[in-house]
C-alpha cells in the first residue's frame, strides 16, 4: 500500500505527485525552464484514485505478445489452458505495444534485436512493467558471446526477475504475482529511475 | 577410396563413374563415408561441375540442400572449405561437393544455378569471410549491419567481443 510517507510518492496537500526526474532537476538548476509546467510531464493524481487504478490494472495486466527464445515456450505454456494466466486477467497478450501494459522478456536478446526491444518498450504507454524471464534475459546466461545482450536490464528498466533456464510456468506465475503486487501499488521500475539504460548509454 | 566405394549404392556408383569420366583428373579427390559420396572440387571448376550435377541430362541433382563453410586452422595451406550438399528429387540420392580454399581466396557463386544459394552464401561469407564472386547481394545476414569480423572462424574470441554489457552502439538505431 502506498502511504503518504512513502518517499517514492511525495504528497502535496494530500495529493500524490511524482518526483522530479534527474533531467528536470538539472533543467531547473540550469534555469533553462521557461514554462516549467510544460516540461514536467507527470500528472498529480489523488492517492485514492491511484489506488483504485492500480487495483483495476492488476486484474487486467496485458503483456505484450513477444517471445525471444526458448523461454517463450514456457511463457506460452503459462498462457495455455493448464496454467491459464487468464484467471488473473492476463490472457489478452496484445500484439501491439500500444495496447499492452508491459512486457515479459522471455529469452535471450541478440544484439540485432536490442534496438527493437527498446523500441517496443518505449511504445508501451506509461505505466509499464517489465518482467525478465530466464537467465538469458537476466544476465546473458552462458552466451557470453559476440551476439547476445548481457542482461536485458542494460537496455530497459526491469521490475521482476524470474531466474531459471527456462523457469517453469509456476516460477513465471510467481513472478507475475510479484508483478501484480507492484501493479497494485502503481510502483514500476521506470518511475523510480526515470532513465532508460539504453538511452543513457548513448547519452540521450 | 576404392575399397570404400563398394559401400555406396549402385545409383551413387554410377554417379561416381560419370563424374570421374567427365572431369577425371580435374577433381581433387573423392571419399565415401557411411555410404555418402563426397567430391573435392577446385573453385575454378565448381560452376562447371555443379552445372553438370544439376542438369537433367547430366546427373539430375536438382536441389541444393545447403551450402556452408568450415574452418580448419590445422590445415596450413587451405584452412577453409565450402561444402555443398545436393539432392536429387527424382532418385533421393545425395552428393556432396567440397571446395578447399586458401585464406582470402574467392570462389564463384552458385546463386545463378540455385537461387537458394543466395542466403547460404551470405551466411558463409558473414561467418567465415569467404567471398563469393558474382554474388548479387553479399551483405550480412544474421549479425548487425555494422558488425566486424567473422565469428565462426576458430580464431574469433569465444567470449564477448567489445566488452561491457551493451556490446553495440545503439546510436541512431533506437
Ligand atoms: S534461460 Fe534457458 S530456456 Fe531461457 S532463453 Fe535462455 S537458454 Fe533458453
Amino acid at each position: 500500500m502506498t502511504s503518504p510517507q512513502d518517499p517514492r510518492h511525495p504528497h502535496i496537500n494530500g495529493e500524490m505527485v511524482r518526483e522530479a526526474s534527474e533531467r528536470e532537476v538539472r533543467m531547473l538548476a540550469e534555469g533553462n525552464v521557461d514554462r516549467p509546467e510544460e516540461h514536467v510531464p507527470g500528472v498529480a493524481i489523488p492517492a485514492q484514485l491511484e489506488k483504485l487504478l492500480g487495483f483495476g490494472r492488476s486484474f487486467s495486466w496485458w503483456p505484450l505478445l513477444f517471445g525471444l527464445a526458448c523461454c517463450a515456450i514456457e511463457m506460452m505454456a503459462t498462457a495455455g489452458p493448464r496454467y491459464d494466466m487468464s484467471r488473473f486477467g492476463m490472457e489478452a497478450m496484445r500484439a501491439s505495444p500500444r495496447q499492452a501494459d508491459g512486457m515479459i522478456v522471455a529469452g535471450w536478446c541478440s544484439i540485432k534485436m536490442a534496438p527493437r526491444v527498446v523500441r517496443l518498450y518505449e511504445q508501451i504507454p506509461d505505466p509499464k512493467w517489465v518482467l525478465a524471464m530466464g537467465s538469458c534475459a537476466i544476465s546473458g546466461n552462458v552466451w557470453d558471446t559476440y551476439n547476445v545482450v548481457q542482461g536485458i536490464d542494460s537496455l530497459i528498466p526491469v521490475d521482476v526477475y524470474v531466474p531459471g533456464c527456462p523457469p517453469r510456468p509456476e516460477a513465471l506465475w510467481q513472478g507475475l504475482e510479484m508483478l501484480r503486487d507492484k501493479v497494485k501499488q502503481s510502483d514500476h521500475a521506470y518511475d523510480r529511475v526515470r532513465v532508460i539504460p539504453a538511452r543513457a548509454a548513448i547519452g540521450e | 577410396m576404392d575399397s570404400t566405394v563398394e559401400q555406396i549404392s549402385d545409383a551413387l556408383k554410377s554417379v561416381f563413374g560419370k563424374l570421374e569420366e567427365k572431369f577425371g583428373a580435374r577433381l581433387l579427390g573423392s571419399s565415401v563415408f557411411r555410404g555418402e559420396l563426397t567430391f573435392l572440387v577446385a573453385p575454378e571448376d565448381l560452376v562447371e561441375v555443379a552445372t553438370y550435377c544439376k542438369a537433367p541430362e547430366g546427373l539430375g541433382f536438382d536441389r541444393l540442400e545447403f551450402l556452408t563453410g568450415n574452418h580448419y586452422p590445422e590445415r596450413i595451406e587451405q584452412p577453409f572449405e565450402v561444402a555443398v550438399q545436393l539432392t536429387s528429387m527424382a532418385t533421393n540420392d545425395r552428393l556432396r561437393l567440397k571446395v578447399p580454399l586458401k585464406e582470402g581466396q574467392k570462389m564463384p557463386t552458385l546463386s545463378s544455378l540455385w537461387p537458394a544459394a543466395n542466403w547460404c552464401e551470405r551466411e558463409t561469407w558473414e561467418m567465415y569471410g569467404i567471398e563469393f564472386e558474382g554474388h548479387p547481394n553479399l551483405i550480412r545476414l544474421l549479425t548487425d549491419a555494422d558488425f566486424e569480423g567473422h565469428p565462426l572462424r576458430k580464431d574469433f574470441p569465444v567470449r564477448g567481443l567489445v566488452g561491457g554489457r551493451i556490446r553495440t552502439d545503439l546510436k541512431g538505431k533506437i
